[in-house]
């Protein structure tokens, strides 16, 4: 007999094979993140949808850009470190204050257990990162803004910059692994949840995320949720509720991108 | 050229010449550090002990955002393994995450070997023989376990 038993060939890689094949094609036809682009394109995007209209027309009111991001299941980390760091290059003494804070936060996750070895590594990316983008940098605010958007579209930095703030997601769901534990429907643990939804890249955000990482760095968003709900205004939901926002993301279903305010 | 998963390699091979895990081994290959050649020993008091199981592990530009390719060599009888030497693993597929290094890889293979997984198996045979005869499963495991000395 044949010692060993071939089960319908190596189905694993099949998948992760076929996977990295519809990624690819998505990552050679967008950028990670695209220049700002004026609101009413996303018009095109919906023509002859009238409750889509309607509810672009509503949002058209509040805002006037938009700024896409790649759909690669990282775009809500993506998306909110851009917008954050956009805000905080315009505003020093908030920008001293998130340095200090990333600064501490390695020591913190090391503290809730994870390995200190490959955490450095992300940790001192990060940093550089939010060096590169100090308000105080030569060149005045122009040069700092297009330092952030060269960056953010540079695979390497900006796949590091995700890989920390999921990081640091994880560590704020493990600390109060209790109150977050409520959030999980089925019955994964948080640990379990961790380890499939938030540490992987490329895994998509839900609400649970969002909360766990403004909550861990004090940063206010507000998601205006475009679907096809009733009502044929925009929807808009604060994170953590009741902060002021400092980050505006627009989802679609699957999907967040950043917003501008009038 | 350098590039994050270069460096991150390159840190991942100090780390393991400096402080290398119990029973594991492995290094770049001479002219590619994006392949390289690894060796678990057999962890004592299990069917494995004693055998020298040599693995590949290939590496994309996107480590360590995504898990490296991980195969056994050297043919091993076991539930999570499969016929072509692939690996069975969530840490390898859906539950990577990017604080994995290679130290890491290595000894969650060493525990699959003490620890099969028989309800996700990639060898069907070897995933009955585990949990119906387990007489003849290690008679099995030990036939890979002299084969290894060969190899």
């Amino acid at each position: 007999m044949e010692p060993f038993t071939h089960n319908d060939g190596n189905r694993d890689e099949l998948i992760i094979q076929q996977k990295r094949d519809i990624e690819k094609e998505i990552s050679d036809t967008t950028p990670l993140i695209s220049e700002q682009l004026p609101l009413t394109c996303l018009y095109a995007e919906y023509s002859g949808d009238e409750i889509f209209t309607a509810k672009i027309q509503d949002l058209s009111k509040k805002y006037k850009f938009i700024r896409r991001t790649r759909p690669d299941g990282n775009c809500f980390f993506r998306a909110f470190a851009y917008s954050y760091l956009e805000y905080l290059i315009s505003n020093s003494s908030a920008y001293q204050e998130f340095k200090k804070l990333a600064e501490e936060s390695k020591e913190k996750l090391v503290q809730l257990g994870f390995p200190s070895f490959t955490l450095e590594d992300f940790h001192e990316t990060f940093m550089e990162v939010i060096q590169r983008v100090s308000p105080d940098n030569a060149g005045g605010h122009s040069a700092v803004q297009d330092e952030l958007h060269k960056i953010f579209n540079e695979q390497g930095y900006s796949d590091y910059v995700v890989v920390y703030l999921r990081l640091i997601t994880s560590g704020k769901l493990q600390e109060e692994a209790d109150f977050y534990q409520n959030f999980i429907e089925g019955d994964l643990t948080i640990e379990a949840f961790r380890h499939l939804e938030v540490e992987p890249m490329y895994k998509e955000s839900d609400h649970i995320h969002i909360i766990a990482l403004c909550t861990a760095l004090g940063a206010g968003v507000r998601v205006e949720y475009l679907d096809r709900g009733e009502g044929g205004t925009v929807k808009a939901h604060d994170f953590p509720e009741g902060s002021e926002p400092r980050i505006y993301l627009i989802y679609r279903p699957g999907h967040y991108d950043i917003l501008y305010p009038n | 050229m350098s590039t994050p998963a270069r460096r991150r390699l390159m840190r991942d091979f100090k780390r393991l010449q400096e402080d290398p895990p119990t029973g594991v081994s492995g290094a770049p290959t001479d002219n590619n550090i994006m392949i390289w050649n690894a060796v678990i020993f057999g962890p004592h008091d299990t069917p494995f002990e004693d055998g020298t199981f040599k693995l590949t592990i290939e590496f994309t530009e996107e480590y360590p955002n995504k898990p490296p390719t991980v195969r056994f060599v050297s043919k091993v009888f076991h539930p999570n393994v499969y016929a072509d030497g692939g690996i069975c693993l969530d840490i390898l597929q859906n539950r990577w995450s990017p604080t994995y290094d290679v130290s890491a890889i290595l000894t969650s293979i060493q525990s699959l070997l003490s620890d099969p997984n028989p309800n996700s198996p990639a060898n069907s045979t070897a995933a009955q023989l585990y949990k119906e005869n387990r007489r003849e499963y290690e008679k099995r495991v030990k036939a890979c376990v002299e084969q290894s000395f060969i190899d």
